[in-house]
């Protein structure tokens, strides 16, 4: 397949280019080719205007090109600046020289205002903590071009703000950073330039002052984009579905057919809370209500035949199993319904035919491992898992993270509408525009517990940042 | 299908095949005798049987390196028990059966031991089952005082022995030739075990939790009873083989018997194109690496090699085997 076709783009230095585009559009692909991961099978890649061959990453280091994956390639055990100088460390008279590695780790660390020493263990630090390892990597190595691949999907609003300054601040010494993001608005903000790939061609490249996230977003899908969130239903107010009380130190309620946030910054212990609801992890004290009725849930299989789903916010690691195929992940949280003993293969591939139908899931070969399948559609054959046990509580983490526009608005169509159908679901997102457009209501958490609640009319993404860090309102 | 994928696929059946045109263009009638043929199947069904078992282990993620031992166990308990039994008065067939359920309850506690201990006391599957290697070997030992115990019923042996004729079939003195029970049992096992993975819940669930077994706990599959399952399938197997390999010698040498069946289990399972990392495997290609683990053997003692050389030749196949099946780079950890 043909990931990239004939696409010619130039980067200047000290610049901040972005790099937008539907999942599909070969943007990853791209990357991956400027930094050495992949070879690409036709064209030339000039450096300073010298054409280069990139052998590998290690070759693309050599030359001041460093790349930073959405996965970060960390290991947890070792010390800031061991990892920052793994694979090349160091040497003094054939011994580790530890000294060295730590104060140029030091220094980098600085530049960035890190808030941790080089010698403080990788695993113990936040993610955006080891995000700014990976950045400092590049620093020490002197990289003068910085690839970042959705550098903001797995931070909070604040982390994102400071790394944005840290972005402004490596442009300023010189660096050319590429900025991949899904998110529109912080791309016009931060880049100088963008350029739009769409279905592997280079659509434009435009300057970024003065352009708007839905210019953008029209020439990303090709046609504009109206109301991105659909029009919000009547705030139900029936029935009372599912309620804590003290559950972790955490109390709430959740009507029938409502769409209930849970806002907060990484970190803050929304998807710990959602893991005891479900029994994955020890509550603790607390009681959990559902229909009115008390309920303990020791695992998450007490949670399924309850009628409590929770779509993970890890798709590859606790969501779905990525080497096997579509029939066998959407039927597994089900498969007592097609038989005891022996399987209705013929009744299970029926079932997944439906979905896939229903909520339109593109996963092409429907036997292969849906490991290459794209973000939007594994979280769709994720739902479609837990739609199959037939939820009265859906719990959706994080659930447009590293999916595509269109996918996105397709996901807020597909919660309205099971919220329509009577389901209770609650919408765990550390985006806030995303909280904002689509819920009818907010728990925002603090450290692990309720920092207030917000109503429909009282959300702005002011009033629930200020929850959310703990901040007065002014 | 590309040409690398139908090599990994069926990289196994075609070396069992050309072994098997090897020796029929050199040793030929000699080699298509049907004597010979039965004997490929049912030499090494009792490994074939716990090779199977341990197909839906290293499946569900796990490893079990106390099957050897625990054949030893297993069979000595059968024997001792054959003796009472019929000491006591009980008729040959009745006693050999219950022998049989003896040994075969004897290996799945065993099993369910180990699967309690790994999925329960979260202990790695590899330091449990070393530890069964150790101790249900020295169990044996015990129950034999360090050496053989002999069945002193000879109907076992008729069993060991016995057989379906093979129709249309004459031996040299114009008797039928039988295929044995063990054959019989070993393909059954393999039927079975095939159906359980590939048509039933059960065997969805060991795929999904060898696959990933977090995400197979978040899907409401009770990870813990699946693992403790098939460490007990495998017990329970590993019986019914030391009842095959008793039933052969009429004894158990409590010291001998079963040694080094772990390895040839799992030689077996990885040459038939079994992950060992969980949630990918066949039962077939596991009866296929223990036909080609036999007709190995069996080549080295047709064209009088010196059999020191035995262990070599099965490493040499065993590292091919996995090199050709190790898939394409990008799926690899390191």
């Amino acid at each position: 397949m043909r990931a990239l076709d004939d696409v010619s783009v130039s980067f200047e230095a000290g610049e901040i280019h972005g790099v937008v585009g539907e999942n599909g559009a070969g943007k990853s692909t791209l990357m991956k080719i400027l930094g050495g991961v992949q070879h690409a099978t036709s064209g030339v890649i000039k450096l300073d205007g010298r054409p280069i061959i990139l052998n590998g990453v290690r070759d693309a280091l050599r030359r001041g090109i460093a790349m930073i994956h959405q996965e970060l390639n960390l290991v947890d055990e070792l010390t800031v600046a061991e990892n920052v100088f793994l694979g090349r460390e160091a040497t003094k008279s054939g011994m580790l020289d530890t000294a060295k590695m730590v104060e140029a780790t030091e220094a980098a660390l600085e530049l960035l205002h890190a808030s941790f020493p080089a010698s403080e263990k990788v695993g113990r630090l936040s993610i955006a903590g080891k995000q700014l390892v990976e950045i400092a990597k590049a620093i020490a190595v002197e990289a003068s071009i910085l690839i970042m691949d959705e550098p903001t999907a797995v931070l909070s609003e604040p982390e994102a703000v400071s790394l944005f300054a840290m972005i402004g601040r490596l442009k300023d010494r010189g660096t050319t950073v590429l900025y991949i993001s899904h998110r529109l608005t912080e791309v016009c903000e931060i880049c100088d330039r963008i350029t739009v790939l769409r279905d592997g061609s280079r659509i434009a490249t435009i300057d970024a002052h003065g352009a708007s996230p839905s210019e953008l977003a029209r020439l990303m899908v090709g046609r504009p984009i109206q109301d991105f969130y659909p029009a919000k239903t009547q705030c139900p107010t029936g029935k009372l579905v599912f309620e804590l009380r003290g559950f972790c130190g955490v109390s709430f309620s959740v009507h029938r057919g409502e769409i209930l946030g849970l806002a907060g910054l990484v970190g803050a212990g929304r998807t710990e809370l959602a893991e005891s609801i479900i029994g994955a992890r020890p509550s603790g004290k607390g009681e959990l209500y559902l229909d009115g009725q008390l309920c303990r849930i020791r695992n998450p299989k007490d949670a399924m035949k309850l009628g409590i789903a929770y779509v993970s916010e890890d798709r590859k690691r606790l969501g779905l199993h990525v080497t096997l195929g579509v029939v066998q992940n959407i039927s597994l949280a089900n498969l007592r319904a097609y038989g005891n003993v022996v399987l209705n293969s013929q009744k299970e591939r029926e079932s997944a035919r439906a979905w896939e139908q229903e909520l339109d899931i593109r996963a092409g070969d429907f036997e292969g491992p849906i490991m290459n399948v794209s973000g939007g559609n594994q979280q769709k054959i994720a739902i479609a898992k837990w739609l199959e046990t037939k939820p009265k509580v859906l719990i959706l983490d994080e659930p447009t993270r590293g999916v595509d526009v269109g996918a996105k608005r397709e996901m807020y169509r597909l919660i309205q509408r099971l919220a329509h159908e009577g389901m209770a679901c609650i919408v765990i997102s550390s985006e806030l525009p995303e909280i904002i457009g689509l819920c009818h209501r907010t728990i925002i958490m603090r450290d692990g517990r309720v920092a207030g609640e917000l109503s429909n009319d009282a959300m702005s993404e002011e009033a629930v940042m200020h929850l959310a860090a703990g901040v007065e309102a002014a | 299908m590309k040409r690398a994928n139908v090599l990994s696929e069926f990289g196994a059946l075609f070396a069992l095949a050309l072994l098997f045109i090897i020796n029929v263009v050199t040793r030929g009638a000699n080699f298509l005798q049907v004597e010979n043929l039965r004997n490929l199947i049912s030499q090494d069904a009792a490994v074939g049987v716990i090779a199977v078992g341990m197909t839906l282990v290293i499946i569900a993620g796990g490893i079990d390196l106390s099957v050897g031992s625990m054949t030893a166990m297993c069979g000595a308990v059968a024997i001792l028990l054959l003796n009472k039994l019929t000491a006591f008065g009980a008729g040959v067939n009745g006693a050999i059966l219950l022998a049989a359920v003896g040994a075969i309850v004897c290996g799945a506690l065993a099993g369910l031991f180990n699967g309690l201990v790994i999925s329960y006391g979260r202990v790695a599957p590899f330091v449990v089952t070393l530890g069964g290697l150790a101790g249900f070997r020295s169990i044996a030992l015990v129950l034999g005082s360090g050496g053989e115990i002999r069945s002193q019923v000879s109907g076992l042996q008729d069993f060991g022995f016995g057989g379906i004729p093979i129709p249309f079939v004459k031996n040299a003195g114009g008797g039928p030739v039988l295929f044995y029970w063990s054959a019989v049992i070993f393909i059954g096992i393999a039927l079975l075990a095939g159906f359980v993975l590939n048509k039933t819940r059960f065997g969805r669930y060991v795929i999904a939790v060898g696959a990933n077994p977090r995400a197979s706990e978040y899907s409401a599959i009770n990870i813990q009873t699946v693992r403790l399952a098939v460490y007990t399938v495998l017990g329970g197997f590993v019986g019914l083989a030391s009842v095959l390999v008793a039933a052969r010698m009429n004894s158990v040498g409590t010291g001998s018997v079963g040694l080094y069946y772990e390895l040839d289990a799992i030689a077996a399972v990885v040459i038939g194109g079994t992950s060992l990392r969980g949630g990918k495997g066949r039962i077939w290609g596991t009866v296929v690496g223990v036909l080609l683990l036999t007709l190995i053997s069996n080549m080295i003692t047709a064209y009088h090699i010196d059999t020191n050389w035995q262990g070599l030749v099965r490493g040499i196949v065993i590292l091919v085997a996995v090199l050709i099946q190790r898939g394409r780079k990008e799926n690899d950890s390191f």
